[in-house]
């Protein structure tokens, strides 16, 4: 009985409990650090993809002399148009909730679900930044770093096919099964060439993480060219941007949803179902950009940026870390601006390719070139070690 | 007989073929616009409707909303032939006609119009032997640009209030049929 009051006792409860946060200390600030990260990250791509919804419509606009959506407001004001996104929210929750008798129900519900999780799980993967030091701890602006990383990305980011083609398939509609089989095709072939167009990057820097390949993406080539992989791999780089907007479906590849023709795989899907699998297709535009970015221009890398400060040559700036670590931030996060915006130009100046075509494209075009490229790739490294 | 055209497409030339080149000439193309818009907003050629307003381009204007004219007392024009509503291929004009002290005789009671059921086709202006029913007040029935509108239904139903209006500065006609009658008319209220 003695025994059992002391152990109630608010003393012994104190103890034990800071005897607990000395003896986990790290653990406990790997916890938060991994939580305010992911709120961090997570939450600049959330908003970066609703941002997307409304630029996407601003920017067509603007292509085609039009004004863009400029009506939704709160007490008259309208944010150039910026109250869009919510408005938009609001309308897709308040719509009914629609099964058609011919869906099988459970596929039907699930597969918004299973076209987000994968490319939201692909996010984990991505630095973000290089580190902060704050004297008594070090983070990593990755959410979890692992060697396998690559790897793991490519295996998730395929599951996204899942998603598209259980949304048609199981919709019970002609037109949705036909969206889904021409997203397996169109997908699948190009999933190949995405990965074998990035390859030859990964083994020049000869790095299998992507945190790993933004690091070695550091200081110059010939002291001039930042040492990125757009300068050493130009080819690669045409591929995989070709291909990529071909595996998210994007136009001049949009056959799946074909909006003038079949509307696609989520052509039975209303209300916030649809609107899951369009957030996901925004939230794809960014994984895009990001890892067109990484394998590409340097990931956080800021041109002639070290850890110290601006050093070209003989020439050399020193810069407080901190202003370092923003720099590093604000660079990544412009080049994923960057190519969004270029992926939704593109949708609005390049006419839609013909199935036939985009099948030709990859099987006949861009695969063989990826391959020579890659054999190529192998040939000069193996030639200069 | 089945007449056919052959329509010869150009084959395309290597560089077309590659289609690297012929992205960038289309972005040189939207990329244009889409600087100059959001540069210089102004150029967009959008009228914000409800806000903004402008004349009716062109012959736009001969074919907005109806009024009838009115004399230079401020008796309405019409004599109340029903021309206009017997030509009105849409049947949407009603008028009961009633009789006047002056010399004019006729004048309409009940004039109504149902815009909603209107063709804009013009022909009741062209009907009127008295010049008095035209399509001259650069309105949109119904819509913003109309001086009665309020976005209801019922804006596109015109009354005698709404038809019966003198435009702004308008100088009053003696055209048509009217002539005389205005003459003589003006004449005795002298
Ligand atoms: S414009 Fe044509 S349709 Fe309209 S009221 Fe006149 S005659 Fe009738
Ligand atoms: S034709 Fe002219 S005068 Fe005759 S009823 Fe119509 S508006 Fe009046």
């Amino acid at each position: 009985m003695e025994e059992f009051i002391k152990i109630l006792s608010p003393e012994y409860i104190n103890l034990t409990l800071s005897n607990i946060l000395l003896n986990h200390k790290n653990d406990i600030y790997l916890i938060i650090e991994t939580v305010l990260k992911i709120a961090a990250f997570y939450g600049g791509i959330m908003s970066l993809a609703g941002l997307l919804t409304i630029g996407e419509r601003k920017i067509s606009a603007l292509m085609q002399d039009r004004i863009g959506p400029n009506r939704a407001n709160i007490f008259k004001f309208t944010l150039w148009g910026l109250f869009h996104p919510m408005a938009d929210g609001i309308k897709m929750i308040m719509k009914e909730d629609f099964i058609p008798k011919n869906a099988s129900k459970i596929l039907f519900t699930i597969a918004p679900v299973i076209s987000m999780v994968p490319v939201l799980v692909v996010f984990a993967f991505i630095p973000f930044g290089n580190y902060l030091d704050l004297g008594f701890y070090k983070i990593n602006f990755i959410i979890l770093d692992s060697d396998l990383s690559f790897f793991l990305l490519i295996a998730i980011s395929s599951l996204a096919i899942y998603g598209t083609f259980l949304g048609g398939f199981s919709s019970g509609n002609n037109w949705g099964i036909l969206g889904a089989i021409r997203a397996q095709a169109q997908m699948i072939s190009y999933e190949v060439v995405v990965v074998l167009s990035v390859l030859p990057v990964i083994m020049i820097y000869s790095a299998s993480s992507l945190s790993d390949l933004t690091l070695k993406q550091s200081g110059t080539i010939l002291g001039i060219i930042p040492n990125w992989g757009i300068f050493v791999q130009p080819v690669s780089f045409l591929i995989f941007f070709t291909a990529a907007l071909a595996e998210n479906k994007r136009t001049p590849f949009d056959v799946v949803e074909g909006e003038s023709e079949i509307i696609g795989y989520f052509i039975e899907h209303g209300s916030m179902r649809f609107a899951a699998f369009m957030f996901a297709e925004y939230v794809e535009i960014i994984l895009f950009s990001m890892l067109a970015s990484i394998f590409f221009f340097g990931g956080w890398q800021v041109p002639y940026l070290n850890d110290q400060g601006f050093n070209l040559g003989s020439f050399f700036i020193p810069i407080n870390h901190y202003l370092i670590v923003l720099m590093q931030l604000a660079s990544f996060a412009l080049k994923t601006v960057f190519f969004s915006v270029l992926v939704i130009m593109i949708r609005w100046t390049l006419p839609r390719f013909r199935f036939d075509q985009i099948m030709r494209l990859c099987w006949a075009n861009l695969l063989p070139i990826s391959v020579l490229n890659l054999l190529l790739t192998a040939l000069i490294i193996r030639g200069i070690k | 007989m089945i007449r056919t055209k052959k329509i010869e497409s150009k084959p395309l030339n290597f560089f077309e073929k590659i289609y690297i080149i012929e992205v960038i000439r289309g972005f040189s193309v939207t990329l244009k616009h889409f600087f100059i818009n959001l540069f210089f907003p102004s150029k967009i050629p959008t009228i914000s409707y409800p806000e903004e307003k402008v004349l009716l381009p062109g012959n736009a204007k001969l074919k907005s909303r109806h009024r009838i004219k009115l004399r230079s007392d401020g008796t309405p024009k019409c004599v109340a032939c029903m021309m206009c509503s017997t030509i009105c291929p849409a049947d949407c004009i009603h008028i009961e006609a009633a009789e006047t002290e002056t010399p004019v005789e006729k004048y309409p009671k009940v004039f109504n119009i149902d815009i909603s059921k209107c063709v804009m086709c013009g022909l009741c202006v062209e009907a009127c032997p008295e010049d008095a029913i035209s399509m001259d007040t650069n309105e949109i029935a119904g819509g913003a640009y109309s001086r009665f509108s309020n976005f209801q239904k019922d804006g596109l139903f015109l009354t005698k209030n709404e038809l019966f209006i003198k435009l702004k500065d308008e100088k009053i006609s003696k055209l048509g049929a009217a002539n005389r009658l205005e003459n003589e008319y003006g004449e005795r209220n002298d």
